[in-house]
Order: C-alpha cells, then sequence, then structure tokens
C-alpha cells in the first residue's frame, strides 16, 4: 500500500473491533451495520452510539480521591481540593482472564 | 443446545463407572465412534512393523515396550517419540517367524492390563493392612 | 562367585567364567544390583529379558511369578503424604506410575475468571492465575460423575491443531452444569467503623496503630472468601460436606485497603496435568532407589566410628566382633542413606565397602495437593494405566479387522 492510499484508523473502526466480552455484545449490536472500509464512513449513528462529547465522565482526583465529573471543555481540576491530576475509573465492562 | 443433549446422555452412560478419566472416554464412544488412536505405519510386514499411537507418549510408550520385550518370540521392540511437539509415539516391533506383530502386540497389551490388575490387588491389601494397624491417620495440615 | 560381583554377561561369553544360565539365587540376586562406585555409577540397565542369558534363563511374563515377586510396603499413609516401597517391578513400568500421578489424573481446578470488578492493586490476569493455582476439592463421588469440557482448539496452538486435524469426535463443549462449577468472590475492604464494627480504624491510625486487621476489615482476601454456587443437577452430589471448597481455607489471595473491591466469577472445570501444572492432583510424587551398603570386610574400633559419620545418622550401627572384642560397624538402616558416597573417598574403607541401589525396589513419595488422597491416587494411576491398555486393545482389534 502506498503512502496516500492509507487512512488512519477511525472511531467507525473501533466499533467494528472484535469484543472481548459478552456483555459488550449487547452494546456492539444496536451499532452492527455492514462495515463500508474506507475508515471514513462517520455516519449518525456510529456517532450516535459512541454517545455525544456532552457526556459527563466521571474520574478520580489524585490527590484526595474524590470523584469527579467531567463535561467537554471543563477545566480539569478536581472540585474538592483543586488537584490537577485525575485518573479514569475502572471499566464497568466485564473482563475474562483465564487462569493460566 | 445440540452439545448441552449430548452431554446429558453421556451422563446416563457412566452414571455407575469407576475412575474419571476412563468413564468419560467410555460413556463417549457409546454416544459416537471412538476415534482410531492406532495406525500402522507404511512399509510393515506381519513379523515387523511400526504402529503410531496418537496423544501417547513414554508413559505407555516405555512401559508398553517392556512388556513386549519381556515376550520370547520378539526379536526387537523399541519406541520413539519422533518429534516433541507432535502428539505421536511410534513403536517397533520385529517378531521371530512363529508369529505375528498383531499378536505380540496384543499380548504386551494384555500383559501389562494384568499387571496393573495385580498391582492394584496387592497395593489395596497392604494399604488396608496398614491403615489397621495405624488408625491414627489424622496430620497437621 | 561372591554375591557382590558384577555380573558381565560378555566376560562370561567370552571365558566361560561361570556356567550358563539358568542363573542361580545368588546371581538373580546380584543383578538386582545398580552399582555406585567413586566415579561412576554401572550396571544400570535392566537385564531380564529373554534371551538375555541364553535360553535357558526364563525370563518370559508370567504373572504369577509376577504376583510372587512384587511386595508392597507402607512407610506412612497420610491424606496428603503417602510413602511407600514397590518391590520387585521395572523402572519403565514404575515410572508410567509416576509419570500418570503428575500429569493424567484428572482434577478440577479454576479455568476462566471473569473481572466484574477489580480496583486492587494485583492486577487481572495475575489474580486470575493465582485463584487457578488453588487446589479445590469436594464429593469424590460428584468429582467422578464431571464431565471433561472440551475446549476449542486455540488458533495459535499448533499441537493443538495437528491433533485434532480432522478430528469431528471431540466436539466443543458448552458449559453446563455437568462439566461446569461456578464460584463467585465478592469482596471490598472498608474502614472500621463503632455502628458496624465496634472499633474505630480511622482513630486506632491517628494513634498510630498499624496493623492492617486493627484499622481495615477484609483487608485479606482468603481462598474461604469463594463462595460455590450448585448449578443444576450439582446440588445432588456437592451438598453439605461434599460441597466444593478450597482444600486449605487460608490461603491468602490478596490484600486490600479500604475502597478497594474485587468482584468476579470463576469458571471450574475438569483437567489434566498435562494441560497445566493446576490440575496436578499432586504436589510431588517421585520415587527413588533403596541403597544398598555391603560391607565385605570387617570396619572395627575407631574406623567404624569414623565409618558411621560418612552416612545419615541411624544408617550404621555397631555390633560386638566376635573375633576382636572391639566394635565392629554393621549396616542398620540404608532406607535412610542419601548415597553420598562419601565413605568411597576413605583410604582406611578401600576394598571394605561396596555400594549400589536395589534396581526393582522403589520407594515412591505422593504428595497429594488434597483434592484426593494420596494412597487413592496411586491406585487411580494405576487404574488408568491399564485404561490404557485396555483402550488401545479396543483399537488394535479395529485395526486388523479395517485391514
Amino acid at each position: 500500500m502506498s503512502r496516500e492510499q492509507y487512512t488512519p484508523p477511525t472511531l467507525q473502526d473501533r466499533n467494528a473491533g472484535p469484543s472481548s466480552s459478552s456483555q459488550q455484545s449487547q452494546t456492539q449490536q444496536t451499532t452492527s451495520q455492514p462495515y463500508t472500509g474506507g475508515g471514513f464512513n462517520l455516519t449518525a449513528a456510529s456517532l450516535d452510539a459512541l454517545g455525544d462529547d456532552s457526556r459527563p465522565i466521571h474520574y478520580l482526583c489524585g490527590d484526595c480521591d474524590a470523584r469527579v465529573t467531567l463535561k467537554k471543555g471543563d477545566a480539569i481540576r478536581c472540585k474538592e481540593c483543586g488537584y490537577r491530576v485525575l485518573y479514569k475509573e475502572r471499566t464497568n465492562r466485564m473482563i475474562q482472564f483465564q487462569a493460566r | 443446545m445440540s452439545q448441552q443433549n449430548g452431554d446429558h446422555e453421556m451422563a446416563d452412560a457412566d452414571a455407575d463407572a469407576g475412575a474419571g478419566a476412563e468413564a468419560n472416554e467410555s460413556a463417549q464412544s457409546e454416544v459416537r465412534q471412538e476415534k482410531q488412536m492406532l495406525r500402522l505405519l507404511p512399509g510393515s510386514t506381519d513379523t515387523a512393523a511400526s504402529f503410531a499411537f496418537e496423544k501417547e507418549d513414554h508413559t505407555l510408550g516405555n512401559a508398553l515396550r517392556y512388556m513386549i520385550t519381556k515376550n520370547p518370540s520378539v526379536e526387537f521392540c523399541g519406541y520413539t517419540i519422533p518429534h516433541p511437539s507432535e502428539p505421536y509415539m511410534n513403536l517397533r516391533i520385529q517378531t521371530d517367524d512363529d508369529t505375528t506383530v498383531f499378536e505380540v502386540l496384543r499380548k504386551g497389551l494384555e500383559d501389562l492390563s494384568e499387571l496393573c490388575d495385580v498391582v492394584e490387588d496387592k497395593f489395596s491389601v497392604a494399604r488396608d493392612a496398614f491403615n489397621a494397624d495405624n488408625p491414627d491417620r489424622a496430620e497437621a495440615q | 562367585m561372591t554375591m557382590a560381583q558384577p555380573l558381565d554377561v560378555s566376560r562370561y561369553r567370552s571365558e566361560r567364567h561361570i556356567p550358563w544360565a539358568p542363573l542361580s539365587a545368588e546371581e538373580i540376586e546380584a543383578r538386582r544390583l545398580v552399582q555406585i562406585n567413586a566415579e561412576t555409577v554401572t550396571h544400570t540397565a535392566a537385564s531380564d529379558f529373554p534371551g538375555h542369558y541364553g535360553p535357558e534363563q526364563d525370563d518370559s511374563w508370567v504373572v504369577e511369578r509376577f504376583r510372587q515377586g512384587l511386595k508392597v510396603d507402607f512407610h506412612h499413609n497420610k491424606p496428603h503424604d503417602a510413602a511407600f516401597s514397590l518391590v520387585g517391578i521395572d523402572a519403565s513400568i514404575a515410572n508410567a506410575f509416576r509419570r500418570i500421578l503428575i500429569a493424567e489424573i484428572p482434577t478440577l481446578a479454576i479455568e476462566d475468571v471473569f473481572f466484574l470488578d477489580n480496583t486492587s492493586v494485583i492486577q487481572d490476569e495475575v489474580l486470575a492465575h493465582r485463584l487457578g493455582l488453588i487446589p479445590l476439592t469436594g464429593g469424590r463421588e460428584g468429582l467422578d460423575w464431571l464431565h471433561w469440557f472440551h475446549r476449542a482448539p486455540s488458533k495459535d496452538a499448533f499441537t493443538m491443531q495437528t491433533a485434532s486435524d480432522g478430528d469431528e469426535t471431540t466436539p466443543v463443549s458448552t458449559h453446563n452444569d455437568y462439566n461446569t462449577i461456578v464460584m463467585t468472590l465478592d469482596i471490598e475492604c472498608r474502614w472500621a467503623t463503632v455502628e458496624k464494627d465496634g472499633w474505630d480504624g480511622k482513630k486506632k491510625a491517628a494513634e498510630g496503630d498499624v496493623a492492617p486487621e486493627e484499622k481495615y476489615i477484609k483487608s485479606n482476601v482468603y481462598a474461604s472468601d469463594l463462595v460455590f454456587h450448585p448449578q443444576g443437577k450439582q446440588s445432588e452430589y456437592f451438598s453439605g460436606e461434599n460441597a466444593i471448597r478450597p482444600v486449605n481455607p487460608e490461603i491468602l489471595i490478596a490484600k486490600l485497603r479500604p475502597g478497594h473491591r474485587i468482584h468476579l466469577r470463576c469458571h471450574c472445570i475438569k483437567g489434566v496435568g498435562s494441560d497445566h501444572a493446576k490440575f496436578s492432583p499432586v504436589a510431588t510424587a517421585s520415587y527413588r532407589l533403596l541403597p544398598q551398603i555391603t560391607i565385605t570386610q570387617p570396619i572395627l574400633g575407631a574406623d567404624a566410628k569414623k565409618f558411621a559419620r560418612c552416612f545419615p545418622r541411624g544408617v550404621i550401627g555397631y555390633e560386638p566382633d566376635a573375633a576382636t572384642g572391639e566394635q565392629k560397624a554393621v549396616v542398620k538402616n540404608p532406607m535412610k542413606d542419601t548415597v553420598s558416597r562419601e565413605c568411597l573417598r576413605h583410604d582406611e574403607f578401600k576394598g571394605k565397602v561396596k555400594l549400589g541401589r536395589v534396581r526393582d525396589h522403589f520407594i515412591f513419595s505422593v504428595e497429594s495437593t488434597g483434592q484426593f488422597e494420596s494412597d487413592e491416587l496411586f491406585l487411580d494411576a494405576v487404574r488408568l494405566l491399564r485404561a490404557k491398555a485396555e483402550r488401545f486393545k479396543r483399537h488394535l482389534t479395529e485395526l486388523e479387522e479395517g485391514r
């Protein structure tokens, strides 16, 4: 493949990727549609499934361990203590491992 | 779902069977044909042949080799595992003219089976006698 | 010919040193010995095969002769540790039993772990691996009843693929009550509080108490925290004292701090040690040959004392020598010997002692992990070897019919 033909991976690709757990398959089914290739097919449905950017996301403060809720455009800052390092919460999806 | 039913059938078949591993295997054979694990390698005659045992290793290979070498009409018996990442054990038998490799292999397997019976008997008797003499088997875990 | 002399067949053949077979009882006894010299070990191979000593010596397989020659002697027999001697058996057979004990007797172990939450410091994959290695136990009848779970062969496991090439006889299983045991672990650590526990952990911490058990509740996760959930028919087999449980409830799985939580679900299946060591029913299963010490010339007085010090305590004892009245070294208990060969390093014992091991005297040691009792495991191994022989007898019949 030449440099010009290369298309960077997109949101669409992420949705089409294999799921590692059975719980994921539920969310997958709502978005499942034929993969049309090219990587640039940003349809309304695929964006919907990702959720809009205004959805609040929860973080944990690196200093006081308080739960911080941020929306798009919010300052990255703990509302309790003002600390500027926030951590993502662990995924609430089920993850499967082999005991080997 | 059909698999589930299959498993339930198996349960009925081996409800009264003994040791775990073999019980399940023999039960499976009732549901479907047991897979052939023994193969004759090309170039064999009645008195000199190589057998390929699938999914077997030194455990059966060496024990069977010993039992077959104990047979006076056997000229040669040896086993090899041609490659460590392939699940095959090859057993070579060469016999005198008055018998065939099949008879010899069958006798070897029968002798091995007999041996196990004797060991099981003697072991059980010795164990029971020992336990009777030493009733306190408690141990600190 | 003295008893300790080596039986070198080629020498006999060329010099006509002894009459040709049948062997005398003495010679039969001598060929049981593996000789251990200062630098070498000789006469290691068994020679009890027909034709080895010519046509007169009958070494063929006779089951009655084997039955008479076989001796089983128990040394101790505890559920987690059995030791016994098996005398009159070939190394190939003894080794088959040992190999089956380690790798082919099926047991139950955790195979799949589904993490719903894990905010502890121990990573998911490490925790899953730890859980897998916990020995589980339960009702013997139920464990025998439990079926295999046939996993789909992994795409990158070459050996599995070659073995299952065109093999439609082992289909992939689905999880059901016949082949899968479900266990859960849900535990969260928190500070001790006055309302719930009667004391205040945070206060204790402020006072300088450093013991985690004083400050926190559930700071240690033990194997006993695993909860067994019987599915379907399983409640018939695994209820009351037969419930599936860890052999040792005190196995420490993880350490937590307030706010940490582990919530997971385990699927346990039956497997064999050749697939993964977690399925092995034994911690160790091993054998050694009985050491033999032969004192050929009397070792007396101070020499006897020095001689005894060449061996572990209890191996060598003393007896008054009739000829000199001095103390004479005698072999008391060769079982305790480690065959260090120390006595062969000293000139004063040269030509006075011979070391060896008895080729057909196997001192087995079987240490069960607790799912089954050690002596039962050995019987299982014997039955499994017979089952193998019987299985290939069937295959041989099919092979002959198909020809």
